[in-house]
């Protein structure tokens, strides 16, 4: 399965000095890291950045591609900062990722197009102005809006990481199946199956230390069964990458050998 | 793609009659969708539903029987044999000039009434004969046709002409015999299409590229012949991989009709070595049927292995007959080893022990296609088993010393084996690989 | 209806691999699809065929065969020089039967002349194959990747009961390593990490499934081959990228097929012609599994190979 690593995010309060004081060196071993134990894309996350976020994003790229041979997850809802980022980008190991355009109509109309400009894929989350949808058939109709718009600006439906958006098991536990239904749901939509994504952490949120791990390692293995193309995640948290390692090998995704958890 | 049960059920009823025999429509409904059961036992299936869940049940690819021994070709559903065994192994085709004198006619028709081999217990020949019109005269073609349908009545026929006339003069001679009627093409179609849908014949027809030919295939359909061959042709090693490889895609993973049929390759080349390397060409990447210009005993004995080796069910392993083998001028005195029937063991020790020069005898056990450790594992090369099989059998009476050579992995039965035979019989721990044998043998002799 | 052209694509792709020395180097590998589908991959390097010779006379190979050598198979330098000039071999494979304990049971000493001499006979990349006793291979291919230092040979074959002295030994000399398991993409796999986890770079190998003759177990090799490409293409396994070598030479030439004479068995026809596509039909059949380097014997039946080869590509 494709990882997205997460861990360059303004969140983080190391990630956010380093933004501010333009210091590479936070961000690149991170990147680094993430990238030597299994990111196949490293996920830039600015936040809104209103002062400079064209500025922030084009040094930020730069900075994390200078040490990393793989393709970025740009992750901002400032469309300025997302063309920078995009103009920036060296597509040498992989085409750019945005992060991300969804059901909403502006965030549709600002970032779609952007990525047939850019011939650059795309994450489209599957909520809208009335926020995330209860049921997993309607996140399939607010999908089939985007995928609609797609079609409009030129950007072929294999661009598109569909994600069904995850609620966290502590405060919504009676949503967490339907987001499992809907990853299912959203591959058939389309032949070949659409792409998916989820931002996995958020499963465990508000659960305390010692549960995370195992709430979303579990709730990992559901997705996987019903065929979760990638993740943003933490590479570097061990038992989550020998978990996904493992499904991949038992559904004959990824061949076995006794050394498979060492690759 | 098949319809998966959900779907098929969308098309069902929903009533849970039980009229069809099964509790819920949608029971019933995963049983078509495995092909296990017909809509037919439905009672309430629309006309419109019948039709569509008929046209959806059809195998991706066509399959058709041809000559007069039933030759089955197509329903092939996978691309690579290691996902499923591919159905029906692909017939040779000698090709025969009309040009061609009587005589060469005659021994061209000796040689495939005489192609039969045995291989591992199953007898493979060349299965079709191809008439090809290279004179234009209708009068001839038919001739050597009715010479070719006497003289070889088990072989099925392939008339390749592209002149209906042709066609017409000749089909008499063999219509009941299920020939495939080949050369239909975008000039002479409708009289092509009319001589297939009389004699209700299989029709094979060409168009050069893909596009062409879906177009082509789809016309043939629409017009009402159902028994469809394909040519894209393809003539080059290179076309051959690529636009068979294109048409099986097709077929099974975008479910696209006009290329749902069996594909007939014409491999002639000059040199018959090379001609043979091509054709094995066809036989791995998707080719139905095989048409070759000579059929020297040894190239037929190649292809003819190739094409039962690749044809092979990966899940069930070949097996070789139980009994005991005479390997070279083996007497009383020679060593008898046992192994296990599994056809590549078999041949494995057996090679082995050619190698050494020591003649021997090589008791072969039905252990269905297991290998020693897995048969044995298996409980089904065991002490009991083998000594009731080697008692049973004529080996006491072939050999002067009751003496058993035993595989080496399973050195472990010796002493049991031993005790079970009895009557004085002593079992000798022989190599643990088949290539030890030559030493171990030639140091015994 | 109109046709859409079926492509694939595919996330991987086979390592490039290049050895020999200076001009003469060839290079095999780097498609990035599976066997000869151009119109949906590029196919940079086509398969290569590497002559074998052995170090010791052929005696026990089938006259078919042995008879083409008659002259020069004496002499293992005359027997190399003879396949680099009068055949047009690119590669040539020398194979150590000699040092079989069964056989004549040579010494590694003796190995190391046999690959002096050779190699001052040729310029062609030259490949070293022990004689397949594992426990023998290890002390021989570790005196021959000495003895060979500097003209980046291929080093055969490493397997798991004897991987670690072969490996330190293609390091310490710089040669590329052919890795053999026994018909088992899972212990493929296996082997490959085991070799990698030494720090021998996973781009300087070369796997051999191990080799079967048509008739007598080639669809397994076939299929292990399929299968070790969808791993290496589509599930993009860095594990399985490596090319591909099928050593068809012993295995063919041991058949009852390619020996016994036409008196004996008839309805089998002409025994040359029967030995030569024996060889010929194992070799396409290899080629398309996708097959990058194969050691061959007959002239005829490489000549048939090459021909093939270019119409595919």
């Amino acid at each position: 399965m494709i990882i997205i690593g997460e861990r360059i995010s303004v969140i983080a309060k190391k990630v956010r000095e380093a933004m501010a004081a333009r210091d590479p060196k936070p961000l690149q071993d991170l990147a680094r890291t993430q990238f030597e134990k299994g990111a196949n894309y490293i996920d830039v996350s600015i936040g809104p950045a209103e002062d400079d976020g064209p500025q922030l994003m084009d040094w930020a790229v730069k900075v994390i591609q200078e040490v990393v041979p793989a393709p970025l997850c740009l992750d901002t809802t400032n469309r300025a900062a997302m063309v920078a980022g995009l103009k920036a980008h060296n597509n040498q190991w992989g085409r750019a990722l945005i992060n991300s355009a969804s059901g909403e109509e502006e965030r549709l109309n600002n970032m779609m197009p952007l990525a047939g400009e850019f011939n650059a894929e795309i994450i489209a989350l599957t909520l809208t102005e009335k926020g995330i949808p209860a049921l997993a058939e309607e996140r399939c109709e607010v999908a089939a809006n985007i995928m609609g718009k797609a079609m409009e600006c030129g950007v072929p439906m294999e661009d598109i990481w569909l994600d069904p958006l995850i609620l966290p098991v502590p405060f919504q536990q009676d949503k967490c199946k339907e987001s499992i239904r809907a990853i299912r749901l959203f591959r058939e939509l389309n032949d070949p199956p659409m792409k998916t994504t989820v931002g996995l952490s958020n499963i465990a949120n508000g659960a305390p230390k010692e549960l995370r791990g195992i709430i979303t390692r579990t709730f990992l293995v559901l997705l996987m069964y019903e065929g979760l193309y990638s993740a943003i995640a933490d590479p570097n948290d061990k038992e989550f990458m020998d978990t996904m390692k493992t499904v991949d090998v038992l559904m004959e995704k990824r061949l076995y050998a006794h050394s498979y958890l060492e690759m | 793609m098949a319809l998966s049960g959900v779907e098929i059920f969308k098309h069902l009823p929903k009533t849970n009659c039980k009229k069809c025999g099964y509790p819920t429509c949608l029971a019933f409904a995963m049983k078509l969708a495995a092909l296990q059961e017909s809509t037919d036992k439905c009672p309430d299936l629309s006309e419109e539903a019948k039709k569509f869940l008929g046209a959806a049940a059809e195998p991706p690819i066509k399959g058709i029987t041809l000559g007069p021994k039933g030759v089955k070709v197509g329903e092939e559903t996978v691309l690579f044999r290691h996902e499923k065994k591919f159905v029906n192994p692909c017939p040779i085709a000698l090709n025969i000039k009309d040009t061609e004198g009587a005589d060469a006619i005659t021994k061209h028709i000796a040689d495939v009434n005489s192609s039969e081999i045995d291989r591992v217990g199953q007898m493979l020949r060349v299965d079709l004969i191809c008439v090809t019109d290279e004179s234009g005269d209708a009068a001839r073609f038919a001739a050597v046709v009715k010479q070719v349908a006497d003289g070889a009545p088990n072989a099925g026929l392939i008339l390749n002409s592209s002149r209906p006339a042709s066609i017409e003069a000749a089909i008499g001679h063999c219509a009941d015999k299920k020939p495939l009627v080949y050369g239909a093409n975008a000039e002479n179609l409708d009289a092509m299409v009319k001589i297939a849908k009389e004699k209700k014949v299989a029709l094979g027809i060409f168009a050069k590229g893909l596009d062409a030919l879906s177009d082509l295939s789809e016309k043939v359909k629409g017009m009402g012949v159902t028994d469809i061959v394909l040519d894209s042709g393809a003539r080059t090693a290179k076309e051959m991989v690529e636009e068979y490889t294109m048409i099986r895609r097709a077929a099974l993973k975008k479910s696209f009709k006009p290329l749902g049929f069996p594909v007939i390759s014409f491999v002639g080349r000059d040199d018959s070595t090379f001609e043979a390397v091509v054709a094995s060409i066809g036989i791995m990447k998707y080719a139905s049927i095989i048409v070759v210009n000579s059929i020297e005993k040894w190239k037929t004995l190649a292809l003819l292995t190739l094409r039962q080796n690749i044809y092979t069910d990966p899940q069930v392993p070949m097996q070789v007959e139980q009994k005991i083998y005479k390997i070279g001028d083996a007497n009383e005195n020679s060593p008898l080893l046992v192994t296990t029937n599994f056809s590549l063991t078999y041949f494995i020790v057996r090679g082995e022990i050619e190698n050494s020069k020591v003649p021997c005898w090589l008791a072969i056990m039905n252990v269905e296609g297991l290998s020693v450790l897995t048969a044995w594992a298996a409980g089904k090369f065991v002490a009991g088993s083998i000594a009731n099989f080697i008692k049973d059998s004529e080996a006491p009476k072939l050999v002067a010393k009751k003496e058993l050579i035993l595989p080496g992995y399973v050195s472990v039965l010796s002493g049991s084996l031993e005790d079970k035979l009895g009557d004085g019989w002593k079992v000798v721990v022989g190599p643990r690989e088949a290539n030890q044998l030559p030493a171990f043998l030639k140091g015994r002799a | 209806m109109p046709f859409v052209m079926p492509k694939d694509t595919y996330a991987g792709k086979v390592n490039t691999l290049t050895f020999g020395s200076e001009d003469k180097a060839v290079t095999i590998g780097g498609e990035n699809g599976l066997p000869f589908l151009s119109f949906e991959s590029i196919i940079p390097n086509r398969p290569l065929i590497a002559l074998e010779i052995q170090d010791v006379a052929p005696s026990d190979w089938p006259d078919t065969v042995r008879t083409v050598y008659d002259g020069v198979s004496d002499s293992p330098a005359k027997w190399a020089r003879f396949c680099q000039d009068s055949l047009g071999a690119k590669i040539v494979a020398l194979r150590l039967t000699g040092t079989h304990p069964d056989r004549e049971n040579r010494s590694a000493e003796d190995a190391v002349k046999t690959v002096t001499e050779v190699l001052s006979a040729i310029d062609v990349p030259l490949m070293i194959l022990g004689s397949g006793h594992t426990e023998k291979d290890a002390q021989v291919l570790k005196a021959a990747a000495e003895a060979a230092k500097g003209r980046e040979c291929i080093l055969g074959k490493a397997q798991e009961e004897n991987y670690k002295t072969i490996v330190t030994a293609a390091i310490a000399n710089n040669h590329k390593l052919i890795a053999m398991s026994q018909l088992d993409v899972n212990l493929a796999k296996q082997l490959n990490i085991l070799i990698t986890q030494m720090g021998f770079n996973k781009d300087n190998i070369i796997m051999d499934p191990m080799s079967s003759a048509l008739g007598y177990g080639i669809e397994y090799t076939y299929s292990v081959m399929e299968r070790i490409r969808q791993a290496a293409l589509v599930q993009n396994d860095p594990m399985m990228q490596t090319p591909l070598l099928c050593d068809i030479g012993p295995n063919v030439w041991k058949t009852k097929e390619s020996a016994a004479p036409e008196s004996e068995l008839p309805e089998w026809g002409s025994l040359e012609e029967r030995g030569i596509v024996w060889e010929s039909v194992t070799a396409s059949t290899m080629i398309m599994a996708g097959c990058n380097l194969l050691v061959m014997r007959h002239p005829k039946a490489i000549e048939a190979v090459n021909k093939l080869v270019s119409e595919l590509i």
